[in-house]
């Protein structure tokens, strides 16, 4: 056997994506049970995956999807309906099938207690509907023999050529006064030497005198058992349909026979439809070869490609730099071009690490239909923005998160609905989950219309938590005692339920949003809902950074965090209570200067010191530099694992001129 | 009622079953014979409504059985009993005159119908 490996990165790839697509797919079939493409859709997507788990050798992922199949079959062919517990049924299914995939992920066989269950489910399953189903199976069969009246479908495989030869023969029988017939000819499961059996048919049908002149599949298939219960002939005939029928049905091992008229119509209208199929199957072919324009790649391949982007922009700048100093005209256009196309590669690089965030959006429809069945709520779950593209790393990172706020929202947030009622809101509640691109970042918002948190009660728990005393508690405002939710070890719920309690609260939430330099915040108002915001940067590699120095060292500090810059007069800084303080607009800003925070002693000269004011959710903060060096973008460089604790700072980089500049972790000063 | 039926196989056990299987569809089983030659002596003397042939037996063999019995009687209805694997044997033993076939090893419902439909 070929080494697996080599494939399970793109099964697993794909598998997710089927799931998630499956996902999706069931969420519109419980809206509109009866709709055969969507049933369609799934059972093709569930064929799929048998397929490919079959080859990797998963054999219970590969039986389930089989059995999941069979039902799915039935289905699409009607033979049953789909009620609530199917639907449910399919869920769980697909539930399972993703826990197999995530086993499979990290070096399982895929075979998880659950999809163990789940077999044995299906096969109940089936076993129930197997009786039904043979019932089902034999008035259908009836069904089509004798009240379709006329089959058309006995004219399927007739060719250009063939018909024109047929509508020939029918003409001269026509002449004669003889009859033309088709016969449509169904052989009971498992026969046993078909091909005489055929031939038996043949031979009753030469005896009664009828000439035959048409037969599917041709005579050297049936000689080669090339088919399966099914016969179709073309007769000439002086009999009637009646007894043509008679005769044929008294061949042992014929499960039905259809005789009916040849008709010239039927048959056009048939090999009409046989053709647009066929077009229908190219176009299909197209779309495919479509799909197929697109190629996987690892996405450590990407990274690799962004950081010898990187080292590029780097040069890039060097180059510029060095050349600018001697003022040379003629490379002037040559360089404004490299400037050029190094901007473009860098784009369509980082384009290539982006991805809609559909991405992390898709699987929570039906997270939010599961919580809230379980919770019994009622939510109109609204997505809005999910086009909106991100790096792919932010993207993987950030789906836990939501799934925490949604999560929250549905649970604490949104009222039952005669909660609700009471209250003289809608019966269902409102989440909406949005995404939008915003400056240099995307911001991601969780927004619900429930209940709104509680101001005293988050006190009270703050407090007896020991997280703040109860004197410090009556200074705080409203905002920051919403905040008081992001810090470690806070959760509003006495008894948390199954849904919310899972171990990771706001604090969590929070880390998380900060390690991608992003910023968290939220907004509340009591019985009008509460709305969390989120702003993440579009890339972790590359960012804009103001460029700022104290003496002769450069530090950068993110553009996203930057509110405003100012040049500082003497004596603008005021002192309150120990602590420097800037006025903005009327508001009191704190202060910190670099210079003594980070031990450069006292400032030489004249100089004019400037003022950054940065903003972390929707706190400011002031810090005081000496010059401001301009706008650019800059690589991250990870400060590496040795300076690991050093907070203030998230990285350095290198700059056009080779000097090296340290990025201030913003959050880290205040 | 009660059909009769003479049964033609060299091997007594597939007598016994076919005897069986007809006999508890109400068939009356009326003569056996192991080989061709016995098969046509005893339609000659039982004139039974049905034969069931086997085609590969001693001294004489079922398709040559089967056409000497349809000069006796045109409408002989005999219908064949073939192993799997004798298409050709079977398609000759329809040209020579059986009306039908059942395949080994039987399927009980299948030899009933197959008999059924010949009536």
């Amino acid at each position: 056997m070929p080494d697996m490996d080599v494939y399970l990165t793109v099964f697993l790839e794909e598998a997710k994506e089927n799931i998630q697509e499956l996902n999706d797919l069931l969420l519109e079939l419980e809206k509109d049970k009866g709709n055969l493409e969507i049933i369609n859709s799934i059972f093709r997507i569930i064929h799929t995956l048998k397929g490919m788990a079959g080859t990797m050798e998963f054999d219970v992922l590969a039986q389930v999807s089989h059995k999941l199949e069979s039902i799915l079959d039935l289905l699409r062919t009607n033979k049953i309906k789909l009620n609530q517990d199917l639907m449910n049924l399919l869920f769980k299914c697909a539930d399972s099938i993703e826990e197999s995939l995530n086993d499979i992920a990290s070096g399982g066989k895929g075979e998880t207690f659950n999809i163990k269950r789940l077999e044995v489910e299906l096969d109940n399953y089936l076993v129930t509907l197997k009786d039904k189903e043979t019932e089902y199976k034999k008035i259908a069969k009836t069904e089509s023999t004798i009240i379709n009246g006329r089959i058309k479908d006995c004219y399927n495989n007739i060719n250009e050529e063939t018909m024109n030869i047929l509508k020939h023969v029918y003409q001269k029988a026509q002449e004669k006064g003889l009859n033309f017939y088709f016969l449509k000819i169904f052989l009971l499961e498992n026969v046993q030497l078909k091909q005489a059996r055929a031939y038996a048919i043949y031979h009753r049908l030469e005896e009664l005198g009828c000439e035959i002149v048409y037969t599917y599949p041709s005579v050297e298939e049936i000689e080669k058992e090339n088919f399966d219960r099914e016969l179709v002939f073309g007769i000439v005939t002086s009999k009637s349909i009646g007894e043509i029928a008679e005769a044929i049905n008294k061949i042992a091992e014929v499960q039905s026979v259809y005789v009916d008229e040849f008709s010239e119509s039927l048959m056009e209208e048939a090999i009409l439809e046989k053709e647009k199929q066929q077009e229908e199957n190219i176009e299909n072919n197209e779309k495919e070869v479509k799909l197929l324009k697109t190629i996987r790649v690892d996405i450590n391949k990407l990274d690799e490609l962004m950081n010898l982007m990187a080292e590029l922009v780097i040069a890039r700048s060097r180059i510029v730099e060095t050349l600018s100093k001697y003022n040379l005209k003629e490379v002037d256009e040559s360089l404004s071009q490299l400037s050029r196309i190094t901007l473009d590669l860098q784009n369509i690089v980082m384009k290539l690490r982006m991805v809609p965030v559909s991405f992390v959006f898709n699987r929570f429809p039906r997270l939010v239909r599961d919580l809230s069945q379980e919770l019994g709520k009622k939510v109109n779950f609204i997505i809005r923005g999910e086009d909106t593209e991100l790096d792919r790393t932010v993207a993987d990172e950030i789906g836990d998160p939501l799934v925490h706020l949604i999560r929250n929202s549905i649970d604490h947030g949104i009222e039952k609905p005669h909660e609700r009622i009471a209250k003289g809101k809608p019966e269902a509640g409102t989440l909406i989950l949005s995404a939008r691109h915003e400056g240099n970042g995307v911001i991601i918002e969780v927004e619900d219309d429930g209940r709104g948190m509680n101001k005293e009660e988050i006190l009270r728990k703050a407090i007896e938590k020991g997280l703040i005393s109860s004197s410090e508690a009556s200074k705080l405002s409203d905002e920051e005692i919403y905040n008081l939710v992001f810090l470690p070890g806070f959760s509003t719920k006495t008894v948390s339920t199954e849904v919310s309690g899972r171990g990771i609260g706001m604090d969590v939430v929070k880390a998380t949003v900060e390690n991608l330099k992003g910023t968290v915040s939220l907004e509340t108002k009591k019985d009008r809902g509460t709305k969390v915001t989120i702003r993440l940067p579009l890339t972790l590699a590359i960012i804009e950074a103001l460029l700022v120095t104290v003496d002769n060292d450069v530090y950068a500090i993110p553009i996203a965090n930057i509110d405003t810059t100012q040049r500082l007069a003497d004596g603008e800084l005021k002192v309150v209570e120990d602590r420097e303080v800037f006025l903005l607009r009327g508001e009191i800003i704190p202060v910190v200067r670099l210079r003594d925070l980070f031990g450069y002693g006292r400032k030489q000269g004249l100089i004019k010191e400037n003022i950054v004011i940065v903003r972390i959710g929707n706190k400011k903060h002031g810090v005081v530099v000496d010059k401001l060096l301009g706008q650019d973008d800059i690589v991250i460089k990870s400060l590496g694992s040795l300076l690991s604790d050093v907070k203030e700072f998230s990285g350095g980089a290198i700059l056009g001129d080779g000097r090296i500049a340290l990025i201030l972790d913003v959050a880290s000063l205040m | 009622m009660g059909r009769r039926v003479l049964i033609v196989d060299d091997a007594a056990f597939m007598r016994m079953m076919l005897r069986d299987i007809l006999t508890k569809a109400n068939y009356e089983v009326v003569g056996e014979a192991a080989n061709g030659q016995e098969a046509v002596d005893r339609y000659k003397e039982l004139r039974p409504d049905f034969v069931t042939m086997d085609i590969t037996m001693p001294v004489k063999d079922g398709i040559q059985a089967i056409r000497e019995i349809k000069q006796i009687d045109p409408n002989a209805k005999i219908i064949v009993c073939s192993a799997m694997g004798q298409q050709a044997m079977v398609i000759e033993a329809i040209q020579a005159g059986a009306k039908d076939f059942i395949v080994k090893p039987f399927q009980p419902s299948r030899v009933i119908e197959a008999l059924q439909k010949l009536e």
